[in-house]
């Protein structure tokens, strides 16, 4: 018997979240390996797997189609093959339909959505499948015939159950009674019967059960895979199988056909989208360079306009420049990063503020000529303020044409254990033990060593199902997200594009493709990202130009080269100063001595896993500084290392070197720099480096330099910066740098007002301004605002922000109602505010009332006696006391609260203090001891054996410093950097884990300004610290 | 008669309601530690921390999730127990128990030697206690809380509760709060502030809690009520594998039966420890006395005895006993069960069959929702709810284990060549308990409903070992 030939007609993928077992490339590489003669997926109301199935398909050389399957609110199950462009269209906006009246992850389709629109019926030039269900009627059919007249079939899915036979023939009964054709399909869930055990979890999972519980909702049996076509023709009749064949022929459309359309409003009546681009450039030049540009700039001007001519990309940069432009003129700080955005035609558009005659970027890296993919442009924008630019956006192009990118949230080894363990029943405590205790320190492989830690046998078969299924289950999609700021827009309804879909949040909406997805189609993304520094850098010039009784000074009114401003880096004295605040970058400001602007650019790369990994940091370093040579190995290499001293430091740099040294191409050297992102996970490296080495053997490149190289792109791994980002963050660095060292005051104040953001809290941003001779006052309702202020030169009213727990409308009323005139106790607070109880006591709990009603008992004391201001918010235990006007009341004298009283409630209720330090009241104790503070440990030699302590302020565990925990413990004279080794961490766990006031007995390491101290024992102190509540910001 | 409460407070309450557990682990809350051993505690970890730091700290320890409903039940197999001392006691939920003493102080001979037999009660059971006797309630329980460990005279009462922190009442967080924003620490604070003005702030209740401690608002008490027949539960939180290993946990349950008799004035002649093994079954363990008794030891002994010859079938996950012959004191036979019979439904006779004949002997069928034939019907327990009925044709008899069948050139056979009637109907499932004990594991197979010429219908399967016979159609 010869096999029959077959397509399937009705298959899900695991884009059909917690139904499909198998990847679209699984069951695309399987049905291939079959020899099928096409294979549909068809996942549920969704598109979100198809390109990944189109990109394997292409791969394998097999025929995909496009479909969904969607049941409709009665319970009529259809699938829908797409025949051609206009199809895909209508399904996809069928599936929008669907998706936009349901919530999240789920959708509605109803009998009336499928009324015919047309002379051919309902959802033209698409295929249709009627799945019957057990008791399928004929009346249904015949609904269904009549809306798509010519184009329905009967699908015929035999399984193996109890009675195929018997269920055949009523299908057939069914298919002669509705004049409908029959066909056979799958139903496949998966790509291989092996993931029958897969199937079953997901099945548990979406039903909220255990496998063991799950019952007659698992399938009986392995048969929804893509099954041999030998199966298929003893299950099948040939006529059936043969059908498959004529509902696939008339499926002649494949994702290639999409054509992206950019929207066309960026442009200006009159011009083409060519000339309108030339024209905006040429006046932004105009007004960057107002005595001319360099020649050299505009010789790169021509290039790159020529290169996006060539590739169509001038709607793209319209798009972004649109943006910006909306960006300014409302106020909105914000700035372009990426190699496209540091090009010379977007610093005439003012995309960015980078200069073109100060760096010598790579234009091809984001515009690859061979791949055809679009450029990426990715613009921060104010973190507070994003929203007005996605609202800008929305209306400027509408629902119906823009919509965010989707993020694939993918299940990780945490995730995937959980949900495995849950679907095998075990209890929820453990679960949550097993995955907590993997949160902080361990690796996948440690993972039996875990269960075993937990009373669970890794050999018990149980556990290793649990083990087995979870590594399965390991990067399988779990639902889509919104990407963090990726928008693509249209020309015509975007919904005919792409299936747009609801989020969590009410006001946005995703398309099904990820980011990935986009580029493979070569559709067009903006990313709109959100950046805390932008909205304090916006309050810092508001504030500079408002203390000089001016408008908002301007990013690039901000003086070059400061020499002070250099100093104060070069001593890393950089707390709060964007990306150089860090204890890492900390460490390597003094080493690296960055004297102007390109010193930032290459202080922001160098600090990363890649250079630290690949060893670049080094030999930067001793170059730098004299102490070796820069060896030159040829003009062409020379060139492209020589800002860097002869070492690659920067992304663009080894793209640049494999084109002159090993002659890439530079699309070939763009898919280097793809590999280098991925080696790790996928390990498909060789090639390129066999190439490099080939290469730079042919251009007699020594192979020791040749080695090097290919080592450093190793260690380089995911983690190179590119040029083109540093450049943009330098600016900011720059920017914020210059205002900490002329403006401190202003610095702290912004900082406060855009927390959450960074890397310090603010009680050690208060500490550090102070150190700088910043005058700072508590807050106050008598003096504060919501927000922190400067209230004259160097002095900063903190704001009423600062309370932990207070109502952001509470703190307002106070600020409103004092404008009106000043309080005259605090009922009169009380009542014009429109204060709750709950804010009164907070007030008086922070001392913020002192002006009012005395120290913080009595003012404890009064307020709780005061009528809330007409305002009651839930929970209030104490809201149905009468106020104290109803009642007569004794005076009450409360003794003044001590100092460690107000201490403690000062942590507690401000998350810091401006008291004394409360380490100076244990200072005795602690000089008994010989604990040294921090301020005093520098003096000590390098090598010394010290000791230290302090509160535990922050710990870190880098993940390129293998296993060592860097610790911050704060003092009344700063910060001392603790280093703990691994022996370490594993002995003194509890201490370093647990103590709030921490002791080390340790060796001090010193190198240059940078001092540390390795402990060598650690002490826990926190129980002299009483009642203090501290926190810590616990990196990792 | 002098009024005296005795507080008894059971700090690791939480934790020690899961005997024989292996150290160090942990009872946890919403992510966060309730209570450790002292293993756990030697490593670092002490209640409210968060999970994740506690595994930092110790990745071996082990975990358990607190269980109000397993804690409520053991705080009454306490009260049952404390019965064998007076029988007034209340239930102060969570975690401690109220007991009234004035009235038996005499039995005991003091105070001193009735507490200091209670403690002793407490630690064969192994639980941590700290207590305290007042005149009032509040007062006991308080300083109980207090780990005050001390008999507490009217006279003193004010002074000794002065001192208590305000957080110990278990008052509202807000309003400890605002206390504390007042400056105010302690119990004896809250007197040094005008009480109305303070009344205006914190309201009526904690002025109240603080009068009824003195004794100058009554506080009645709800007595524990011992219940009309004893039979309760123990779950073990690992699993035991030695008979010995469960003296330990069926002493508690010993205790509280003994207490339960003293409360009701009774004795027992018969009682059943059912243990619960890990694989679902069960077995009996009965005990049985020379004659009626009342006392503890007496009947601990029998039990150590009865353990020593006992091999287990399988672990044992849970103990519960059942007093089944209770006799009045006076020596009548109890009417525990004539009284049951009359006017119960089946579900109780049931239940009482099975007390009586033991769990094994009395079966029902039903049906369990497996796609594996052998799994899809238990024979079972009758609390389990039977499943929807199923929709497939099968054979309403099944093999106990499926029988091999003589395969020829045409096919199986079974008392002659099989003609099978039906496609096959394939059936794979169960992967999930493959590899354990007493379970069907994986199957995969191709079921035949089939006819010989004896004209027998019969279930046959096929798998990878060849033919089976798996059951006969009526």
């Amino acid at each position: 018997m010869s096999l029959p030939a077959y397509a399937e007609l009705h298959c899900l993928s695991n884009f059909s979240f917690l139904r499909g077992a198998s990847h679209p490339d699984e069951l695309v590489g399987q049905a291939a390996a079959l020899g099928y003669s096409a294979l549909a997926l068809t996942d549920e109301c969704s598109l979100a797997g198809i390109v990944r199935a189109h990109q394997a398909a292409k791969k394998a050389g097999l025929k995909l189609m496009v479909g969904s399957e969607m049941a409709i609110a009665d319970g009529l199950k259809l699938v829908f093959l797409v025949r051609n462009r206009e199809g895909y269209g209508n399904l996809s906006a069928l599936i929008t339909l669907a998706r936009r009246r349901a919530a999240k992850g789920a959708y509605t389709l109803q009998r009336h959505d499928l009324n015919a629109v047309s002379p051919n019926g309902a959802l033209p030039d698409c295929l249709v499948l009627w799945v019957p269900g057990a008791a399928p009627a004929v009346a249904d059919g015949r609904w269904l015939a009549e809306r798509f007249p010519g184009r329905l079939w009967l699908a015929v899915e035999l399984h193996a159950g109890p009675d195929d036979a018997a269920r055949l023939a009523e299908l057939q009964d069914l298919g002669a009674a509705c004049g409908l054709p029959l066909v056979a399909a799958g139903d496949v869930h998966m790509h291989v019967r092996a993931r029958r055990p897969l199937q079953d979890v997901l099945t548990a999972l979406r039903l909220k059960t255990s496998v063991f519980a799950a019952g007659y909702a698992l399938f009986p049996n392995g048969e929804r895979h893509l099954r041999s076509r030998l199966r298929l023709a003893r299950l099948y009749p040939p006529e059936l199988l043969a059908e498959t064949l004529v509902v696939a022929g008339q499926c002649a459309f494949s994702l290639d056909e999409l054509r992206y359309e950019y929207p066309e409003e960026i442009v200006s009546s009159g011009h083409t989208l060519t000339s309108w681009l030339r024209h905006e450039t040429e006046a932004g030049l105009r007004r960057r360079y107002p005595q001319g540009e360099p020649p050299a700039v505009r010789g790169r001007i021509e290039h790159e306009l020529a290169l996006i001519a060539e590739l169509r990309y001038e709607a793209y940069f319209l798009t972004v420049y649109d943006i910006v432009r909306f960006a300014r003129s409302a106020g909105i700080l914000c700035q372009g990063r990426g190699s496209a955005a540091n090009s010379a035609v977007c610093f005439a558009l003012g995309i960015t503020e980078v200069d073109p005659a100060h760096s010598a970027l790579l234009f091809e890296r984001f515009i690859s000529r061979e791949r055809g993919e679009p450029p990426d442009i990715d613009v921060d924008f104010e973190h507070e303020r994003r929203d007005e630019v996605i609202a800008y956006i929305y209306g400027k192009y509408s629902r119906e044409r823009t919509a965010l990118a989707a993020a694939l949230i993918t299940y990780r080894t945490r995730s995937a254990l959980r949900d495995a363990g849950r679907a095998l029943g075990f209890d929820v405590a453990r679960i949550d033990a097993l995955t907590a205790s993997l949160a902080w320190w361990d690796k996948r492989e440690q993972l039996p060593e875990r269960f075993a830690e937990q009373g669970l046998d890794p050999a018990s078969p149980r556990v290793e199902k649990w083990l087995w299924i979870a590594e399965q289950l390991r990067g399988f999609p779990r639902h889509l997200t919104q990407h963090v700021g990726g928008f693509v827009m249209s020309r015509g309804p975007l919904a005919r594009l792409v299936p747009i879909e609801n989020t969590a949040m009410p006001e946005r909406t995703v398309i099904q493709w990820d980011k990935d997805d986009l580029d493979a189609v070569g559709l067009m993304k903006v990313d709109v990202l959100a950046l805390g520094m932008l909205s304090a850098l916006r309050r810092m010039l508001a504030l500079v130009g408002e203390s000089r009784g001016r408008p908002p000074l301007q990013l690039h009114e901000i003086p070059a080269n400061d020499a002070a401003t250099y100093d104060m880096l070069c001593r890393a004295d950089s707390m709060g100063v964007f990306q150089v605040e860090s204890r890492a970058q900390m460490a390597m400001l003094p080493r690296l001595k960055p004297r102007c602007y390109y010193d930032l650019v290459v202080e922001v790369a160098l600090v990363r896993p890649g250079p630290i990994q690949g060893g670049m940091v080094r030999p930067y370093l001793n170059r730098r500084q004299g102490k070796e040579d820069i060896e030159l190995i040829s003009p062409a290499v020379d060139k492209v290392l020589e800002r860097t001293c002869g070492v690659p430091i920067f992304q663009e740099q080894v793209m640049q070197l494999a084109i002159v040294a090993a002659d890439f191409m530079p699309g070939e050297a763009d898919e280097l720099r793809r590999a280098m992102a991925t080696w790790r996970r996928k390990g498909d490296l060789q090639r390129y480096q066999d190439k490099l080495r080939a290469g730079m053997a042919k251009n007699g490149l020594p192979a020791t330099f040749a080695e090097r190289i290919v080592a450093q792109i190793q260690g380089f791994g995911e983690y190179g910066f590119p040029e083109s980002h540093a450049a943009s963050f330098a600016l900011l660095i720059y920017a914020s740098a210059w205002i900490k060292c002329h403006h401190p005051a202003v610095f702290l104040c912004s900082l406060l007002n855009s927390q959450p953001m960074g890397f310090y809290s603010p009680s050690m941003l208060i500490q550090d301004a102070r150190r700088h001779s910043v005058v700072v006052l508590p807050p106050e309702v008598a003096a504060s605002d919501w927000d922190s202020r400067v209230e004259a030169a160097g002095v900063v009213r903190l704001g009423l922000r600062e309370i932990k727990g207070l109502a952001e409308v509470a703190g307002q009323g106070v600020a409103a109602a004092r404008r009106c005139g000043p309080f005259t106790d605090v009922a009169d607070l009380a009542a014009r505010s429109g204060l709750a109880r709950r804010d009164l006591d907070l007030l008086a709990a922070a001392d913020a009332l002192s002006s009012l009603a005395g120290h913080r008992r009595a003012a404890a004391w009064t307020a709780a006696a005061v009528a809330d201001g007409g305002v009651r918010r839930q929970g209030d235990l104490f809201a149905g006391l009468p106020p104290a006007e109803s009642l007569p009341t004794q005076p009450a004298t409360l003794p003044a609260p001590g100092e460690g009283e107000n201490l403690v409630a000062d942590y507690r209720h401000l998350g810091h203090s401006l008291r004394r330090h409360p380490l100076v009241l244990l200072r005795r104790q602690l000089a008994a001891r010989r604990f040294l503070r921090a301020a005093d440990l520098a003096a000590a030699a390098d090598r010394a054996l010290v000791r230290a302590a302090g509160i535990v302020v922050g710990r870190q565990r880098p993940g390129s410093a293998t296993g060592i925990v860097f610790v911050t413990l704060e003092d009344e004279s700063g910060w001392a950097n603790i280093v703990v080794q691994p022996w370490l961490v594993d002995k003194q766990r509890r201490e370093l884990l647990g103590a709030t006031l921490l002791g080390v007995y340790g060796q001090l390491q010193q190198s240059g300004q940078v001092v540390h101290l390795v402990a060598k024992r650690l002490v826990d102190l926190s129980a002299w610290l009483g009642r203090l509540e501290t926190t810590s910001r616990d990196f990792h | 008669m002098r009024v005296l409460w005795l507080a008894l407070h059971f700090p690791l309450f939480a934790l020690e309601s899961l005997p024989l557990r292996q150290s160090p682990s942990a009872v946890v809350g919403r992510g966060r530690i309730l209570a450790g051993d002292p293993g756990a505690l030697a490593a670092g970890v002490v209640p409210g921390q968060k999970l994740s730091t506690a595994l930092g700290l110790a990745p071996e320890l082990r975990v358990f999730e607190r269980d109000p409903a397993r804690e409520a039940q053991t705080l009454a197999g306490l009260a049952c127990a404390a019965g064998r001392f007076t029988p007034s006691v209340s239930l102060a939920p969570p975690d401690a128990l109220l007991l009234e003493i004035g009235g038996c102080l005499r039995l005991f001979g003091g105070a001193p030697a009735l507490v200091e037999a209670v403690l002793a009660a407490c630690g064969e059971q192994g639980w941590s206690v700290a207590w305290a006797a007042a005149p009032t309630p509040l007062a006991a329980l308080w300083l109980a809380r207090a780990g005050g460990r001390r008999i507490v005279t009217a006279a003193q009462l004010p002074a000794a509760l002065a001192p208590l922190p305000c957080t110990l009442p278990g008052w509202p967080a807000a309003l400890v709060a605002r206390l504390e924003s007042f400056g105010l620490r302690c119990l004896g604070d809250l007197a040094t502030l005008p009480s109305s003005g303070l009344r205006q702030r914190i309201g009526q209740a904690p002025v109240d809690d603080l009068l009824r401690a003195r004794g100058e608002l009554p506080d009645p008490r709800r007595c524990f009520v011992f219940p009309e027949c004893f039979a309760t539960t123990l779950e073990l939180p690992s699993r035991v594998e030695h008979a010995e290993a469960l003296a330990f946990a069926g002493q508690r349950l010993l205790a509280a039966l003994a207490g339960w008799l003293h409360g009701r004035q009774a004795l027992v002649r018969a009682c059943t420890l059912h243990l619960h093994h890990d694989d679902g079954s069960r077995s009996a363990l009965p005990l049985r006395l020379g004659e009626a008794s009342a006392d503890e030891a007496r009947l601990l002994r029998l039990l150590r005895e009865h353990l020593g010859r006992l091999t287990l079938a399988a672990p044992v996950e849970a103990l519960c006993l059942e007093a089944d012959e209770v006799l009045a004191q006076t020596g009548d036979s109890g009417q525990l069960f004539t009284e049951a019979m009359a006017g119960e439904g089946a579900a109780a006779c049931l239940e009482r069959l099975r007390a009586r004949l033991g769990a094994q002997a009395v079966q029902v069928l039903g049906l369990c929702a497996d796609h594996r034939p052998e799994c899809a019907t238990v024979a079972g327990d009758p609390e389990r709810q039977p499943a929807a009925a199923l929709a497939k044709p099968r054979p309403l008899w099944l093999l106990p284990t499926p029988q091999p069948l003589a395969e020829r050139a045409d096919g199986p056979h079974w008392h002659g060549p099989l003609h099978l009637v039906t496609r096959g109907e394939r059936l794979e499932s169960g992967w999930w308990d493959g590899g354990e004990e007493n379970a069907a594991g994986d199957i995969r197979r191709d079921y035949f409903v089939a006819r010989n010429q004896r004209g027998q219908w019969a279930w046959i399967f096929r798998d990878a070992r060849g033919w089976f016979l798996h059951g006969l159609f009526a």
